[in-house]
């Protein structure tokens, strides 16, 4: 499988500060790549690297078979690239920034208008009177209207109400089907496991780990809260199967499962059950138990 | 007019253009309909004459004065000229680079398949020819104004004068797209470049009469861009190379930074 980005020992400081530190990297054609990490993990910092739009302290970048610094022209024009917060000229309607950029970049206004039209998007409007949510659909609509064999997405979604999300969801798999490769950047392993087959884990500014999605969404884990109609002994539930962390006070049950509920499901069946609650592991438990590790104080903003 | 960076650059500054050539042509006809007044005033030239050297230095030279050149010289290349082209080009020079950055829109568009030196010269581009429209609007002003107030006017001395302007609108335009561009920070584009045209202007008018402060003419770009008296006297080739040079050098400095330095989001 060819490889349409590689990175080699990538790192970026800001001065003193840290961007990302030593990133090797790399996603095959055709993958949907997470970069899953908390706000200031190093994803914004990892991207603007890859689009040239800063360098590198140390190491390298290869999209496309080009290098990062020496090919930049070549590799934009190849690479579909939506920011976070899509900010651009306010005084220009969305029709002739996306006229703008499509001049730019050398083709045509057919797939833009499509695209606009798929996302409901009112091009007549200026970009300034826009609400965040549809001026991110204009970025969307720039990202992809070239066609790029790859696209580069930082937080797609953050500005989009849940209907978009899954109408952007449905063109990510469609384009991942198409046999386009996409690098998408997340803090939200909700998203993250819907759209991506792969997965890098980035934590202050270190890649530290890289997971097929299957392997990741067994090892997350899930807080379950069950309520009883009469008191239940912790007994019962230790030893079971990818269960943790019971703690039983009179009639309520809190644990930990990693994996499959199961068994879980199978001894609580054995008492009269009230109330289950699960809930959806948060980013910085997915770490815990990835890891194992006892560093518990750090990125907490995983919102 | 959303073909490339140059012609966007340009439609983003067509009111400024022509608001600023409504000015230059204004500035023109109002000066040359109001010469005549100035030649048939008797005694005026001896009143100049009398003015203490500081206030010559300013107004301009009292043997010439009373003449259209001289005059023109005096009210349009001397101070209102200068300060209008520099004004409307340090404007556009920092808003180019510096203040697309800071309005975070260079980000994006440095997204697309575009080079930095080739946004930078584009650039760079626009400013010029926004520039060249002002300066063609003065003349228009300045030859149809002596039309109707009808005096012969040297349109040779007049056009070698405008060139001399429009050069030195095009150094403090690119200088502070330069600084720009060098270092994302409009307000020091900005300040820096009306700094340079503001002390340049000190040295040559006040200053010039500080016989301490003499050699510090050369270090100022009203003495490369005036102090020929070209409407009068014609181009000084060299002081006009060298406004060009340095023009040059702050441009090409800005291209090798701008192209190595990261830009914020």
């Amino acid at each position: 499988m060819t490889e349409l980005i590689i990175t080699t020992g990538l790192t970026k400081f800001y001065g003193e500060h840290r961007g990302v530190i030593d990133i090797d990297l790399g996603v095959g054609e055709g993958q949907v790549f997470g970069l899953l990490g908390p706000n200031g993990a190093g994803k914004t910092t990892c991207i603007r690297l890859f689009l040239d739009l800063i360098h590198p302290t140390s190491g390298s970048a290869t999209l496309l078979g080009l290098d990062s610094r020496a090919d930049s022209v070549r590799i934009r024009q190849a690479v579909g690239y939506l920011p976070g917060d899509f900010i651009t000229y306010e005084k220009l309607t969305a029709r002739d920034l996306l006229e703008y950029f499509v001049n730019l970049r050398g083709h045509g206004m057919a797939r833009a208008e499509s695209l606009a039209e798929r996302f409901d998007l009112d091009l007549t409007r200026k970009i300034g009177e826009l609400s965040r949510g549809n001026r991110q659909k204009v970025g969307l609509v720039q990202a992809f209207m070239s066609d790029p064999r790859l696209l580069v997405l930082d937080e797609p979604t953050s500005a989009l109400d849940p209907l978009l999300q899954q109408e952007f969801h449905r063109l990510v798999l469609e384009e991942a089907a198409a046999g386009k490769t996409l690098f998408i950047s997340s803090h939200m392993l909700s998203e993250v496991e819907i759209i991506c087959d792969r997965v890098g884990i980035i934590r202050e500014g270190s890649l530290v780990a890289i997971e097929e999605i299957a392997t990741l969404r067994e090892r997350a884990l899930t807080r379950v809260e069950i309520e009883f109609a009469d008191s239940v002994s912790v007994d019962d539930f230790r030893g079971l199967d990818g269960v943790r962390d019971v703690v039983v006070s009179d009639r309520r049950l809190t644990c930990s499962v990693t994996g499959t509920v199961d068994s879980l499901i199978k001894a609580t069946a054995r008492h009269t059950v009230v109330k289950i609650e699960s809930a959806q592991p948060g980013l910085e438990e997915v770490f815990l138990a990835y890891y194992n590790d006892d560093s518990e104080k750090e990125d907490s903003g995983a919102a | 007019m959303l073909r490339n960076v140059y012609l966007k650059t340009l439609r983003d500054s067509r009111k400024s253009v022509l608001f600023y050539s409504i000015g230059t042509v204004a500035l023109g006809l109002y000066v040359t309909l109001f010469y005549p007044t100035i030649r048939d005033a008797t005694g005026f030239t001896d009143f100049l004459e009398d003015l203490p050297e500081v206030f010559q230095a300013l107004i301009g030279d009292a043997e010439t004065y009373t003449t259209a050149e001289g005059f023109l010289n005096a009210e349009v290349f001397s101070f209102m000229g200068p300060l209008i082209v520099s004004v409307f080009a340090i404007v556009a020079g920092t808003a180019a680079i510096a203040g697309e950055e800071e309005s975070h829109t260079l980000d994006q568009l440095l997204a697309n398949p575009i080079s930095r030196t080739s946004v930078l010269l584009q650039k760079a581009g626009a400013l010029l020819t926004g520039l060249l429209v002002l300066s063609v609007a003065l003349g228009i002003g300045l030859v149809a104004g002596s039309k109707f107030a009808g005096f012969d006017l040297s349109i040779t001395g007049t056009a070698q004068a405008i060139v001399s302007l429009y050069v030195f609108g095009a150094t403090m335009g690119l200088l502070a797209l330069s600084i720009g561009a060098a270092t994302g920070r409009k307000g020091l584009a900005g300040g820096v470049s009306a700094g340079v045209g503001i002390v340049g202007f000190l040295l040559d008018t006040f200053l010039s009469v500080v016989e301490a402060l003499e050699p510090a003419r050369f270090i100022s770009v009203f003495y490369y861009f005036n102090s020929n008296d070209v409407i009068l006297n014609g181009i000084n080739a060299a002081h006009l190379l060298a406004l060009i040079g340095i023009t040059g050098v702050a441009v090409a400095a800005a291209v090798w930074q701008f192209g190595r330095r990261d830009v914020s989001v």
